[in-house]
């Protein structure tokens, strides 16, 4: 049902891998969410439309249940929307399979959690290596990446050491170091500073700072509005819609 | 829609990512095995199935093998490319069989040994040998008991049946003379002739002297029987000393084995046409080779096999049960790591493949366990039982069998692992 749903909207077709010249990352045209909870169907995004440039530095910001969560995971390929069109870096996302969208998070998204979501086995640097492997890629390559990932968030010195050994500042900045060592299109980061005291969180943001310096694009998913300020645009959701759209700096 | 798929594949340029197998089995491997070291009782609970099915396997394969070779070097062994004809068959398929035989058939005279001795053409060697049980063999003070007493030819010695350590074996003008002299075991020269030569000295059987011509060569035992307490007499002694008509064992050697089955023939007929047997009619004696000793024992150790195989896939299945059980648990525990994972860009297969190689990882652990096991256990087998080896097929088999149950029974919970949703798996905590 929810499949007719989607082809009943198609996009023109030769338009579908046009890759776009103008610098657009994220292009998504009336994206619809909706769950059916027995008889009611619920809408946790009801026609959102927005586009992210290329090295654009956007949070999106909404208190809890307003579709934020939803969009994140839709924006982060995690989920398909039941209606609309997801274009990421050229390619319409939103009609991919599971096989397909797999692919994609790999190679174009890097993501940043709360909870850090490292495994807690691995060291480090195992962490960091995890999304190369998963692209095939030669053991000594990956090494090496790996190595050049942990030392771009000055952890180089601590590779070997497993989640359990590091603080909460250092973990995170593991786990940017995974969302990085892919050089992904886009850092989709999801309350990065959460679960972590305010001085080590504006030390994130320092980096997430940085890295937008060098050409990053970083969408960032919070309700705190000091995260929302190193953003250069502010995209306010509200019961599944997008409720303000402004520009900080 | 298929064409869809094709030109998203051709005209997106994608690469088809693929996950180095090898990382995968590594990781996974590690993973197994640290979850077995942190669990101790828990993974010796679990490997418990796999590790008794695959030593049961590989110790009947290795006693099953070892009695081979045993029976082979021991029982069955009748001599290089030699058969025996006597009166009746050594094996027979059941107690009513035995008792047809028994009716049917009629002793092997001295004067049929002569007449094949003379007329089957092209043999290598013949002997005769008739046998029975004396309860005292005396020398001085020393006496041996239940010393099996053989009335020979010249020829027993020359097919291999018995060798010659030192002296001489019975010869041909013993026989012509009815001489009363033996060629000895080495049970009787240890135990009469305790660090003397036994050589011209007369030993006693039911108070008939007999001197001593020569010893064997030690035998040893079979199935703890010892082979060496015999004494052997002259064929023509025996028959005026103890027994007037003695049942005769023919032992006929072929020059090589191409040559047996004319051989056998040729004696068949012969015999067959001393005896006037009607062509019509079953032969009223019977021929025995190794072979068929063999075959006997094989169709027994093959239905002990058989039997232990039910067994044996009981206990694997059981074992393959206890292991999806416990992958089903670990998946639940870990709906994050795979979250994590899928987050990341593992494909279902990338999943599928990391449970599926942790599982048989798992389960081959408890194969060389077992494996382990059962090489103690052939050994105790060994010490104090019967003859066993392990054969090195038998260790594979093991091996290989455990692995493929783990693949098996890791496929329901891999599955699993591979379907869930990447949201909700991340939502769990881990």
């Amino acid at each position: 049902m929810l499949k007719d749903e989607v082809e009943a909207v198609p996009a023109p077709r030769e338009a579908r891998f046009a890759v776009p010249s103008d610098g657009t990352l994220i292009r998504a045209r009336n994206l619809w969410k909706t769950y059916s909870m027995g008889e009611a169907e619920v809408h946790a995004l009801s026609g959102v439309s927005f586009e992210v440039r290329r090295g654009d530095y956007v949070a999106i910001m909404g208190p809890s249940g307003s579709g934020k969560s939803t969009l994140m995971n839709l924006i982060g390929c995690l989920d398909t929307p039941t209606r609309g069109e997801y274009w990421l870096n050229g390619r319409l996302v939103s009609e991919f399979s599971d096989e397909e969208l797999a692919y994609i998070r790999n190679k174009e998204i890097g993501f940043v959690f709360q909870t850090f979501n490292l495994l807690g086995r691995s060291t480090a640097l195992r962490n960091v290596e995890l999304p190369l492997i998963y692209n095939g890629t030669p053991a000594v390559e990956r090494l090496e990446r790996a190595k050049e990932a942990l030392a771009r968030v000055d952890l180089a010195t601590r590779m070997d050491h497993k989640p359990s050994e590091l603080s909460g500042g250092q973990r995170q900045r593991v786990a940017i170091a995974r969302a990085l060592v892919n050089d992904p299109s886009l850092l989709l980061a999801d309350e990065p500073t959460g679960n972590l005291d305010t001085a080590t969180g504006l030390e994130i943001l320092a980096l997430f700072d940085r890295l937008h310096q060098g050409g990053n694009t970083i969408v960032v998913v919070t309700h705190e509005s000091d995260v929302a300020r190193h953003a250069q645009r502010v995209i306010h959701i509200r019961d599944g819609k997008i409720d303000r759209d402004e520009a900080m700096r | 829609m298929a064409t869809d798929v094709q030109t998203r594949v051709v005209s997106g340029s994608r690469l088809q990512p693929h996950m180095s197998l090898w990382f995968t089995a590594r990781e996974a491997f590690g993973i197994a095995l640290g979850e077995l070291r942190s669990h101790k009782l828990r993974s010796f609970l679990t490997l418990l199935g796999i590790v008794i099915s695959t030593t049961t396997l590989i110790v009947v394969m290795a006693v099953v093998n070892g009695l081979n070779v045993y029976v082979a070097t021991h029982v069955a062994n009748l001599g290089t490319n030699t058969f025996v004809l006597s009166q009746m068959r050594w094996t027979h398929t059941s107690y009513k069989d035995y008792l047809e035989a028994l009716r049917h058939s009629r002793r092997i005279e001295p004067s049929e040994f002569e007449l094949l001795r003379n007329d089957l053409p092209g043999y290598e060697h013949m002997g005769a040998a008739a046998s029975m049980t004396v309860p005292e063999v005396k020398y001085g003070r020393q006496v041996m008991e239940d010393t099996q007493l053989v009335g020979a030819t010249p020829g027993m010695a020359d097919i291999g049946q018995t060798e010659v350590a030192y002296g001489r074996y019975i010869s041909a003008s013993d026989i012509l003379h009815h001489s009363l002299v033996c060629f000895i075991g080495h049970d009787l020269v240890q135990k009469l002739f305790p660090g003397a030569d036994p050589i011209g000295n007369e030993i006693f059987v039911r108070g008939i002297p007999f001197r001593v011509i020569g010893a064997a060569k030690a035998i040893g035992t079979t199935f703890g029987q010892s082979q060496d307490n015999f004494l052997h007499i002259p064929l023509t002694t025996y028959e005026q000393m103890f027994v007037t008509r003695p049942n005769l064992n023919i032992f006929v050697q072929a020059r090589d084995a191409s040559q047996m089955g004319t051989l056998e023939d040729e004696a068949r007929e012969l015999l067959r046409v001393r005896r006037h047997i009607p062509y019509n009619e079953k032969d009223t004696f019977a021929i025995n080779t190794s072979e068929e000793l063999m075959e006997t024992w094989h169709e027994l150790t093959g239905s002990l096999f058989a039997s232990s195989i039910g067994v044996v896939a009981v206990f694997m299945v059981i074992g393959g049960i206890v292991i999806m059980n416990i992958m089903l648990a670990s998946v639940t525990e870990r709906y994050h790591e795979i979250g994590i994972r899928k987050s990341l860009g593992a494909r279902r297969r990338d999943i599928l493949m990391q449970f599926l190689i942790e599982s048989i990882a798992m389960a081959g652990a408890g194969g060389a366990v077992g494996v382990i096991l059962a090489f103690v256990v052939t050994f105790l087998v060994r010490v104090l039982f019967v003859v066993a080896s392990v054969p090195v097929t038998a260790v594979v088999i093991g091996l290989l069998l455990s692995g493929t149950a783990g693949l098996f029974f890791g496929i329901y919970p891999a599955s699993k692992a591979a379907r869930l949703d990447p949201i909700e798996a991340l939502r769990r905590e881990g």
